[in-house]
C-alpha cells in the first residue's frame, strides 16, 4: 500500500484494441475510469495484507497475461462435445474466452419476463437495462481483482428476470477457455437480477479445452428481490496450468433464498470470493462448497457475510480433500450488525487430508454485535479414519478404491445439494478421476 | 482350513495374545467364549489383518496360505469373512455402491466375471429377504445411524452376500432382540455348508442353542485354555468362568 503506479497489473489494464462495449455510454466509462483509478492507488497486495495473509500473489505476477484482445470464431458446436453433460437440459450460454459466443450457445425458448444472453450485446442494444444496476452490488470501494475486472468490463452473461418470472430448465453458463500463443487474461463480468418472486437455476461452468496456462478474473453480481429464489451451481474445472479468480457479489432483499454451492476441483491456483448483503429481513443465503487441491495447487476461498437486518439465515458449509503438496484457505467472515436481531448463521470449514504435506488454513470467524442471535461456527483438519478404511478393505475392497469411497463419502454431502442428477453424477466422476490419479501419500 | 501356531500378539506394547493354537476344518463351526478383554476380538482382528497388531510369535494358515503375510483386502478375497462386534459407520458412503464394490473387488481377484447392475440387485433383493431386511437400508449410507440390532444384521447380510469360506462373527449376538437373534441365527444356519466353517465368539449359550458348534473354546488371558464339544458352553452358563480359570491354575 504505497501508492505504486505500475503494480504488476498494466497489462491487463491496457485498453484493448477496438472499443470496449459501451463506450461513449457517460455512466460506464465513468465507472471503468474510477476503477482504473482504483487499482493504481491500492498497489499489490503483500502477505501483510488482511486478505492475502495466506495466499501469495508472487506465481500470478510472474506471469505475463495479455489481455485477450480477439474473439475466437473458429470453434463448432462440435467442439462443445466432451464438454457438455450429458443429460443435462439447459438454456445454454457459451462464453468462450470472456466472450459471449452466440454461435455456441443455445438459449432455447424464454418466457416472457426473462432475458439471458452475452453483456456487451445488451449493452448496445439496450444500454437502459443495465445502467441502474451494472456495478452496482460491487459497491464503490473495489478490491484490486474486482477494480480490474470493472476497469476492463466488456462482456460476459447477463440474466434479467421480470417479476414473477419463472425459468423451469437451468440456465448453463459454460465459459470456455482456450489456450492463446501466450498466456491471455480474460475478465468476464457477469450480472444476474431476479425481480421479486422471480425463480432459477444457474449453473456456472469454468471448463477448457486442454490444459493450457491462462488466468479467467470473472465478477458475478447477483441481485435477488424480494421472494426471489436461486439456485447457483458453481463448478470450476480449469486447466491444471491456469489461474482463477471470482469473485461473487450477492444482494439479498426481504425473504428471498439463495443457494450456493461451489465446487473447486480445476486450476493450479485459485481464489474465490463470496460476498453477501441481506438487504431485507428472512432472506435465507446457504454457501456450499467443496474443493480438491491436488498436488502444487491452491484452492482460496474468502466469504464475507453480513447480517444487517434482522431474522435473516445464513450457512456456510466447506469441505476440502487435499493430497500431496496441495494447499487450501478457507477465510470466512460472518458479521452480524447490532440491529440483525434473530440473525441464524452457521459456518463449517471440514477438511480431510490425504498426506503429509497437504496444508489447510482455516480461519472461521463470527463478528456479532447483537444479543439474540444463533450463530455458531467449526472446523476440523482429519484424515481418513484407520478404522473406516479397514472395514472396507476386510470386505475385500482395495486400499485405494476404499480411500477413494470414503473420500467421496466426505464429499458427497457437498454434491448432493447441487440442483440436478446430472450434474451429481458429472461431478462425482471427476472427483473419483482426480482421487484415482492422486498419490497415496 | 485355518491352522493358528503358538500365536502371540501385542497391543500397545502390551501382550495381549500369549501363545494361541487352533485350528478350524472344513464346514466346521468353532465358539469362542471367554471374559471381558481376554482377547477374542483381538484374535478376530489379527485373523483379518488389521492394522495396530504387533505378531510376535507364532504362525496362521489359511487354505494353505501364510495369513498373517497378506493385505486385509486379499484375505477377504481368499474367503476370510469377518462380522464386526462394532461394525464401523461410513457416512456419505452408499450402502448399495459399497455392497457392490466389496462384491466385485473380490469376484475380480479371483478371476470370475464382475455382475451388471441387473444381477446384482437380483442378487442382493434375495439376500435382503433371508434376513428379513428392509430395501431402505440399501440406499443408506453403511450402518450410519443403523440401530445396534440393524448393524448386525447388515453384517451377516454381507456375508451372506460375498459367501466368504471361514465367517468370524465376533459377538454378533449382542445388541439383538429375541426375535433378530432368531433371524440372525437363521441366516448364519442357511450358510452352513459342508465346505464353510465358522468361528462364532459369543457370551451367551442363547445363540449356541441355534447355530450348534462343533467345538466350543475358552479363551482366558490370551490363551485357549479349554476345548471340549457343546456341553461345554452349558456347564460355562452354570457355573462362570472361575471354575475353570481354578481349575486351570491346580493343574
Ligand atoms: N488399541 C489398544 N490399545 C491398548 N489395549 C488394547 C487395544 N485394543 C485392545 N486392547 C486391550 O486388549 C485386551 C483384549 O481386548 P479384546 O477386545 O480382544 O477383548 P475381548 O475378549 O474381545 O473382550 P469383550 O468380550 O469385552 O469383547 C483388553 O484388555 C483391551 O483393553
Ligand atoms: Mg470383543
Amino acid at each position: 500500500m504505497n501508492g505504486v503506479i505500475s503494480n504488476g497489473f498494466e497489462s491487463w489494464l491496457a485498453a484493448p484494441p477496438g472499443q470496449l462495449a459501451g463506450a461513449g455510454l457517460d455512466w460506464l466509462d465513468d465507472q471503468r475510469r474510477v476503477a482504473r483509478e482504483r487499482v493504481r492507488e491500492q498497489g499489490v497486495p503483500t502477505s501483510k495484507t488482511e486478505d492475502w495473509r495466506y495466499t501469495s500473489l508472487k506465481g500470478l505476477l510472474e506471469q505475463n497475461f495479455a489481455q485477450v484482445d480477439e474473439a475466437i470464431t473458429a470453434l463448432q458446436p462440435d467442439d462443445l462435445e466432451d464438454i457438455l453433460i450429458p443429460g443435462l437440459d439447459s438454456h445454454r450460454v457459451v462464453l468462450v474466452n470472456g466472450r459471449y459466443a452466440p454461435e455456441l450457445s443455445v438459449l432455447g425458448d424464454l418466457p416472457k419476463g426473462v432475458r439471458l444472453g452475452g453483456l456487451r450485446t445488451l449493452l448496445d442494444a439496450d444500454p437502459d437495462a443495465l445502467r441502474d444496476r451494472l456495478n452496482r452490488i460491487a459497491g464503490d470501494r473495489q478490491p484490486l481483482f474486482l477494480a480490474l475486472n470493472t476497469a476492463g468490463l466488456d462482456d460476459g452473461f447477463v440474466a434479467l428476470f421480470d417479476r414473477a418470472a419463472i425459468l423451469e430448465r437451468p440456465i448453463e453458463l459454460i465459459h470456455l477457455s482456450v489456450g492463446m500463443d501466450e498466456p491471455r487474461v480474460a475478465q468476464p463480468r457477469h450480472l444476474v437480477v431476479l425481480g421479486d418472486g422471480a425463480q432459477a437455476t444457474l449453473i456456472e461452468r469454468y471448463v477448457s479445452l486442454g490444459e493450457s496456462l491462462y488466468c479467467t478474473n470473472s465478477v458475478l453480481e447477483i441481485a435477488l428481490g424480494r421472494d426471489a429464489v436461486l439456485q447457483h451451481d458453481r463448478i470450476q474445472m480449469e486447466s491444471a496450468n491456469a489461474f482463477h479468480l471470482t469473485g461473487l457479489y450477492l444482494s439479498q432483499d426481504t425473504n428471498s433464498r439463495y443457494r450456493g454451492v461451489n465446487i473447486g476441483l480445476g486450476a493450479r491456483w485459485a481464489r474465490t470470493e463470496l460476498v453477501t448483503r441481506f438487504r431485507g429481513e428472512q432472506a435465507e443465503c446457504d454457501l456450499q462448497g467443496l474443493y480438491l487441491a491436488g498436488d502444487r495447487q491452491l484452492m482460496d476461498y474468502h466469504l464475507d457475510v453480513a447480517h444487517s437486518v434482522p431474522r435473516c439465515t445464513s450457512r456456510e458449509n466447506f469441505k476440502g480433500i487435499l493430497y500431496g503438496k496441495g494447499r487450501a484457505v478457507f477465510d470466512g467472515l460472518v458479521a452480524v450488525a447490532r440491529d440483525a436481531q434473530k440473525s441464524d448463521a452457521a459456518m463449517s470449514n471440514r477438511n480431510l487430508m490425504l498426506s503429509e504435506s497437504a496444508e489447510v488454513d482455516t480461519k472461521p470467524q463470527l463478528e456479532i454485535n447483537a444479543d439474540d442471535v444463533k450463530c455458531s461456527h467449526g472446523t476440523t483438519v482429519g484424515r481418513i479414519e484407520p478404522e473406516m478404511l479397514f472395514y472396507l478393505r476386510s470386505r475385500g475392497i482395495s486400499a485405494p478404491l476404499a480411500r477413494r469411497m470414503l473420500c467421496l463419502g466426505f464429499a458427497g454431502e457437498i454434491i448432493q445439494t447441487l440442483s440436478a442428477e446430472a450434474l451429481r453424477e458429472h461431478v462425482s466422476e471427476r472427483v473419483g478421476q482426480r482421487l484415482e490419479s492422486a498419490p497415496l501419500n | 482350513m485355518l491352522a493358528v501356531k503358538g500365536l502371540k500378539a501385542n497391543v500397545g506394547g502390551k501382550e495381549i495374545l500369549r501363545g494361541l493354537d487352533f485350528s478350524v476344518g472344513p464346514g466346521e463351526v468353532h465358539a469362542i467364549m471367554g471374559p471381558n478383554g481376554s482377547g477374542k476380538s483381538t484374535f478376530a482382528h489379527v485373523l483379518s489383518g488389521r492394522e495396530g497388531y504387533e505378531v510376535t510369535a507364532g504362525s496362521a494358515t489359511f487354505e494353505g496360505q501364510d495369513l498373517l503375510a497378506l493385505e486385509p483386502e486379499e484375505r477377504a478375497q481368499l474367503g476370510l469373512f469377518l462380522a464386526f462386534q462394532y461394525p464401523v459407520e461410513l457416512p456419505g458412503v452408499n450402502n448399495t455402491y459399497f455392497l457392490k464394490a466389496a462384491l466385485n473387488s473380490i469376484l475380480k481377484a479371483r478371476g470370475q466375471p464382475e455382475l451388471d447392475a441387473v444381477s446384482f440387485l437380483r442378487l442382493i433383493k434375495e439376500k435382503l429377504k433371508i434376513l428379513h431386511l428392509d430395501d431402505s437400508l440399501l440406499k443408506r449410507a453403511v450402518n450410519a445411524g443403523f440401530s445396534g440390532g440393524e448393524k448386525k444384521r447388515n453384517e451377516i447380510f454381507q456375508m451372506a452376500l460375498l459367501e466368504p469360506k471361514l465367517a468370524i462373527l465376533d459377538e454378533t449376538d449382542s445388541g439383538l432382540d429375541i426375535d433378530a437373534l432368531r433371524v440372525v441365527a437363521d441366516g448364519v444356519n442357511a450358510l452352513r455348508s459342508p465346505e464353510r466353517s465358522m468361528i462364532v465368539v459369543t457370551h451367551y449359550q442363547r445363540l449356541l442353542d441355534y447355530i450348534q458348534p462343533d467345538h466350543v473354546h475358552v479363551l482366558s488371558k490370551g490363551r485357549i485354555i479349554r476345548s471340549g464339544g457343546k456341553e461345554l458352553a452349558l456347564e460355562l452358563e452354570e457355573k462362570g468362568y472361575g471354575w475353570i480359570d481354578a481349575e486351570g491354575q491346580a493343574a
